[in-house]
């Protein structure tokens, strides 16, 4: 099977919203040697697209999403076992990952989460639907570099802008950089609330956390 | 200089329009319907038509001879004495004299006994109040009369009826207990509607109407579609009308099934062969109305939407018209111009059997 043909298969796994056949397709394109970020990238995020799309065109509902989230996670999950990180290396930097208060989307900023972790950052993912504060608070704990801030929808991308503000008003602005993300970000918005940087997807944000933390 | 037209957007604003603007939004309205719902566009001559209706220099159209179809009214039985909020003009007066004038002033063909709550399931403790009206309102009329109220299945979900809501639910991921929740919900109307009608048949009653069907989703329309199911079987004659709540069956639930078919997603023309296999003698398609399009654009969609029903339906087709459906404006009171183009356009192009 040629490597388009298993990302269609993973893709269309997802689409289906059932966990079993996205599992399934993952040990396949595991066995086969795809890279775990590929399998990720171009086949179940790929896939996960197209659910919104069929979601927006009243061809798959509310629970239909949630399902395919959750299969999504699952085969998620199976993959970060193949993405160990060299616990032994030194990290390559301290990162705060989470979703912004009022946005339980989190499909997304696990990915990132993941694969900084597997780069070799240590990653302290603090969930979905995180108030603000709770950013600032484990900054502080674990002496971050660096703090990733994800938003999935318009109303709470503002949510990013006020970290920055409180980052700001308390004196850690300098030290720690701020990377944000979510389907509705963009390079132009990063720049209009000051923050260090904009990535589109997972592979980007190690890049680009490897540009400013290494 | 290129003549420009009256017409309306779809909040009711009066705008003007040349015969180009008219076609072209004609055109999109109509690609969108055709695209959503996988259906066939509009002839040429079915475009020039609407045109034609649209830019007509009447205030008020209506079919030509020989095309008239018969007009039914829900909840007109309040809408006399009915405040604004449900559609009324405020005249004091009761249930039977509101059926009463549109039978005999208004030249209504068919009409529909509600109360004021119009769900069904607060019907049951009024039960014998609505049995008398009923007998009343028949002793004093010939046209049919059906009892008429909305399945309403949000009425079954906390803090109002026994189960869960599925929106809180879903909201906390707990889908399988939604889905539990919303099935628990349709068997309750379910049974409310079917024993309720039991009783109304009881007093006079020539049939029922379902209005707004699919109102909270999927689960509300199988509620009504094994609700249809149960009553045809109990009275062979009754006579049955469903009407839609919205274009598309929202998929709450998303894996309701009615013979074979998945019920979310569902479009006019999905839902009439669902609605006539049930039982039903009437399908009451709904499209609606976008408030920051023209009339053009929603009527090219409606009618689109409206014919692929009347084409793919075994039963008669008739369609909703009124405030923000069918191509007519959202506005409370919908102006006569409009409303008079969109009643024609359904049924001298879509093909509508009444409305
Ligand atoms: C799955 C999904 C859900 C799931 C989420 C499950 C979960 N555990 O995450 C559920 C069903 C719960 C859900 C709920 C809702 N959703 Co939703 N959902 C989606 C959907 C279909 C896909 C999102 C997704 O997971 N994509 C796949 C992942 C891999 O991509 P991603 O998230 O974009 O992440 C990538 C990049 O953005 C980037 N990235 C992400 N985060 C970060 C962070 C950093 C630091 C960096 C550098 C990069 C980065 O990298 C990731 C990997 O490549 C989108 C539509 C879409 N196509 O985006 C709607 C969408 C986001 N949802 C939407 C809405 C409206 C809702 C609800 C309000 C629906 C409702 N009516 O209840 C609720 C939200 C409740 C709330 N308070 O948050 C809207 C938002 C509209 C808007 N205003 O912006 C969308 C756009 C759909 C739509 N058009 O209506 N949703």
């Amino acid at each position: 099977m040629s490597k388009e043909e298993t990302f269609k298969e993973l893709a269309d796994a997802v689409i289906s919203c059932k966990k079993e056949a996205v599992d399934a397709a993952v040990e396949k394109a595991r066995s086969e040697g795809i890279e775990p970020a590929e399998i990720i990238e171009k086949g179940l995020a790929a896939g996960m697209n197209e659910v919104g799309i069929l979601f927006e065109r009243g061809k798959l509902f509310l629970p239909h999403v949630m399902l395919a989230a959750g299969a999504m996670e699952s085969g998620v999950s199976i993959l970060e076992a193949d993405m160990p990180t060299d616990a032994a290396s030194k990290k390559l930097g301290v990162i705060v990952n989470g979703t912004v208060e009022g946005d339980v989307h989190d499909i997304g900023k696990s990915i990132v989460s993941t694969m900084l972790q597997s780069a070799g950052f240590e990653v302290h993912d603090i969930g979905r639907d995180v108030p603000l504060q709770d950013f600032i608070d484990k900054i502080k704990e674990t002496n971050a570099d660096m703090v990733g801030l994800s938003a999935l929808m318009t109303t709470t991308l503002p949510g990013q802008k006020e970290v920055i503000e409180m980052l700001k008003e308390q004196g850690l602005r300098d030290k720690v950089k701020v990377m944000v993300g979510g389907a509705p970000a963009t390079e132009n918005w990063a720049n209009k609330i000051g923050a260090d940087c904009y990535a589109e997807n997972a592979s980007e944000a190690v890049t680009k956390a490897k540009e400013l933390l290494v | 200089m290129t003549t420009e037209y009256t017409t309306r957007m779809g909040d009711g604003q009066r705008i003007l329009m040349t015969r180009e603007q008219i076609l072209a939004d004609l055109k999109e309205g109509m690609a969108d319907a055709a695209d959503l719902g996988e259906i066939p566009d509009l002839s040429e001559d079915e475009l020039d038509k609407l045109v034609d209706i649209i830019a007509m220099p009447a205030r008020m159209v209506g079919v030509e001879p020989g095309k008239e179809v018969p007009v039914t009214h829900d909840i007109g039985t309040i809408r006399i004495d009915g405040d604004q909020g449900n559609s009324g003009v405020g005249i004091p007066s009761s249930r039977l004299v509101g059926v009463m004038m549109h039978e005999r002033a208004f030249g209504a063909d068919t009409m529909e006994l509600g109360h004021i709550d119009y769900s069904y399931k607060p019907v049951k403790p009024v039960i014998s109040n609505e049995q008398q009206t009923m007998e009343v309102c028949q002793q004093n009329t010939i046209i049919p009369l059906l009892y008429g109220a909305m399945p309403n299945l949000g009425l079954y979900y906390t803090p109002d009826g026994p189960f869960q809501n599925p929106g809180d639910l879903m909201k906390a991921f707990k889908i399988d207990e939604a889905r539990a929740s919303i099935e628990g919900a349709a068997k309750h109307a379910t049974r409310d509607i079917t024993w309720i009608m039991k009783k109304m048949m009881s007093s006079g009653t020539d049939g029922i109407n379902f209005d707004t069907v699919g109102a909270a989703g999927d689960g509300d329309m199988y509620a009504s579609l094994h609700a249809i199911e149960a009553l045809r079987k109990e009275f062979p004659h009754i006579y049955i009308e469903a009407g839609m709540a919205g274009e598309l069956t929202l998929g709450l639930h998303g894996d309701l099934q009615y013979d074979g078919k998945v019920l979310a997603g569902m479009w006019p023309h999905q839902q009439a062969p669902v609605v006539a296999k049930a039982g039903a003698n009437i399908f009451g398609p709904v499209v609606n109305t976008n408030t920051s399009r023209s009339a053009a654009w929603n009527l090219g969609r409606a009618v689109t939407f409206v014919k692929a029903a009347v084409k793919a339906s075994s039963i008669p087709c008739h369609v909703n018209m009124g405030m923000g459906v069918g191509g007519i404006p959202m506005f409370e009171t919908p102006t006569i111009d409009a409303v008079s183009r969109a009643s024609k356009a359904m049924v001298e192009v879509a093909g509508v059997d009444g409305i």
